[in-house]
């Protein structure tokens, strides 16, 4: 379904250890491969916790894995340095959970907005206002916003300008880290049908993390689920009820709440916990909270396996 | 039924601000009823002020609340103490914010118990704890009881704050985002447990909340508030099927649905 010339990006083996107290060590990612493909949206679900977050960072460069490598067009964008990483960040941009948090609030819209130009020297510092307002209008908003700080802007118009700012460089991967859990379901929906658009029409490659299968399922091209550090399902975006076939998916799947469900029925449900990522059981991650355990899935960690094209699991049913 | 709960015409103001305007409800014992809408709406406001824990400068200007027939406005702080976590119980956004940081789940609790029921001994308290942990399903009550809020996680400390709640059974149970903070099996499990409430003790519940999956799953009556006042009301079959407010219809189609819109 995918082309695999169109993939830019590939993450191969990546793994993440984080030293914890008492010399342990946390693991976060556990060998992640992953691909992104131009133009499309990949959506990262998964509770808290399970590592999305961490594998989306190595991406934008902001933390490096302990092993593994991560290709883009060719590249392995984990060893770069200096100057060349600098250059890089241009092709992959990022949106933040909670825009508030990741705008200088004594900064104007215009330089927040500018700011990135400016640092590749893309553009003169007299064609500043011209240009946020060029990107204010692109993202839905008043051009005379350039002119505010932050703090006078509602939540949805917040996340609009940190989606301004990531096109700016006219990146070619933008990721976005939970970019509307923090918003209303009907600001939720006007920001996801201007990503929807931006993508269209800039071609745009998106990482979406996100833990609301439903809300992903209306956007994404191909759903990856993750728990506890591993990949355990990857699926194509439509239809994923058809597809879903990893326990913890379906479990996923059954957990939501919507508006067309069946109000009669108690809502099912996974009792008990995640295990801490400081002590990841061995065998399958998802052993203790799965109906289907056998004795293999204590000992024998289930490797991703293709069930049909573009769809894999790892799940020792269905291997 | 009984009725529970009146809240007629009530006006609520900050200052001279009025943020929730003429509001109406109508509670019997045994009822679920959810306030919807989105930030700023009034939502929090209006159980906020029936359990008179209005922030500073909040007031009822106008109408009256009442609960099991008498009014709650002009209640001292001595008699709200007596209402409050024995007939009225109130669940936050996160129950670990509600508690002291540097105690003990198991001291607060203790504390709390023997607020209500002055002559409960320690251990008696302690025992009572445990058991109401228990019931809400958290495994090893004990372990929980000597842990600080901050080692549980976020699920655990909401069904801490359901436990300490349902403790002395109250008969109205406000709920304020009980579940936003949480992941969505984590979500799932304490809906279903806010539904048992009303099964084992016969417990009614508010609960205020911006998920309209979870508010019409819950409810047997829906408000749909906008800038402060009620733009819609009514049971779950006429707010999701027959409303035509048009409001209510955006909210509704701007719920992300599994098998609905695809945008690509």
């Amino acid at each position: 379904m995918f082309d695999e010339k169109d993939m830019i990006l590939e993450a191969k083996h990546v793994t993440r250890r984080f030293p914890a107290a008492g010399n342990r060590t946390l693991l976060a990612c556990n060998d992640v491969n992953l691909k992104m493909y131009k133009g499309k949206t990949l959506g990262l679900v998964g509770e808290s916790g399970c590592g999305k977050s961490t594998f989306m960072r190595f991406l934008v460069a902001l933390d490096k894995p302990s092993e593994g490598e991560i290709f883009y067009r060719g590249k392995d964008i984990t060893k770069l340095k200096g100057e060349e990483l600098r250059q890089n960040r241009q092709n992959i941009q990022m949106v933040f959970q909670d825009p508030s948090g990741s705008f200088n609030p004594k900064m104007k819209i215009r330089d927040i907005i500018c700011e990135p130009l400016l640092n590749f020297n893309k553009i003169k510092p007299s064609e500043k206002d011209a240009t946020a307002r060029k990107f204010l209008k692109m993202v839905d908003l008043p051009e005379d916003f350039s002119d505010r700080y932050p703090h006078n802007m509602s939540g949805g118009q917040r996340q609009r300008v940190a989606i301004a700012r990531a096109i700016a460089l006219e990146p070619e991967i933008i990721v976005m880290d939970e970019a509307t859990s923090a918003l209303d379901v009907s600001v939720q929906k006007t920001i996801i049908e201007l990503i929807v658009n931006l993508q269209k029409e800039k071609n745009i490659s998106i990482g979406f993390i996100c833990h609301d299968l439903g809300l992903i399922q209306s956007f994404a091209h191909q759903i990856a689920v993750m728990y506890l550090g591993n990949i355990v399902e990857v699926m194509p975006g439509d239809q994923i009820e058809k597809y879903a076939k990893h326990p913890y998916t379906k479990a996923l799947l059954g957990a939501i709440f919507d508006l067309n469900m069946d109000f009669s029925k108690k809502i099912e449900s996974i009792e008990s916990e995640a295990p801490s990522p400081l002590d990841v059981p061995p065998g399958c991650p998802f052993q203790d909270r799965c109906d289907h355990c056998s004795d293999r899935c204590r000992k024998e960690h289930p490797k991703l396996v293709d069930l049909e094209e573009g769809h894999q699991v790892a799940c020792h049913m269905f291997a | 039924m009984a009725l529970l709960l009146e809240i007629k015409n009530a006006t609520i103001s900050y200052g001279t601000r009025e943020i929730v305007k003429d509001f109406n409800l109508t509670m019997e014992e045994g009822q679920i009823c959810s306030i919807v809408g989105e930030s700023g709406s009034g939502k929090t406001t209006v159980i906020r002020a029936a359990l008179g824990l209005l922030a500073r400068g909040g007031k009822v200007t106008k109408g009256e609340i009442l609960f099991n027939g008498q009014s709650l406005l002009n209640k001292t702080a001595d008699e709200w103490r007596e209402l409050r976590g024995t007939e009225i119980s109130m669940i936050f956004q996160d129950s670990g914010a509600m508690m002291n940081p540097t105690r003990k789940i198991g001291s607060s609790y203790v504390e709390y118990i023997q607020t209500h029921d002055k002559g409960i001994s320690k251990k008696d308290a302690w025992d009572k704890a445990v058991r109401m942990l228990e019931r809400m399903r958290l495994p090893s009550g004990d372990n929980i009881m000597r842990s600080y809020p901050f080692q549980l996680s976020g699920g655990m400390r909401q069904r801490v704050g359901i436990a300490m709640g349902m403790t002395y059974e109250p008969k109205l149970l406000l709920a304020d985002e009980p579940t936003s903070a949480l992941d969505v099996t984590t979500q799932a499990q304490i809906i279903r447990q806010f539904m048992e409430l009303r099964d084992d003790f016969g417990t009614s519940i508010i609960i205020v909340t911006h998920n309209l999956g979870v508010a019409a799953y819950m409810a047997d009556y829906l408000i749909v508030m906008k800038n402060g006042i009620i733009e819609d009301e009514g049971t779950r079959e006429q707010i999701l099927k027959v409303s035509e407010n048009p409001y209510t219809k955006m909210l509704l189609e701007a719920v992300p649905s599994l098998g609905g819109v695809r945008y690509v």
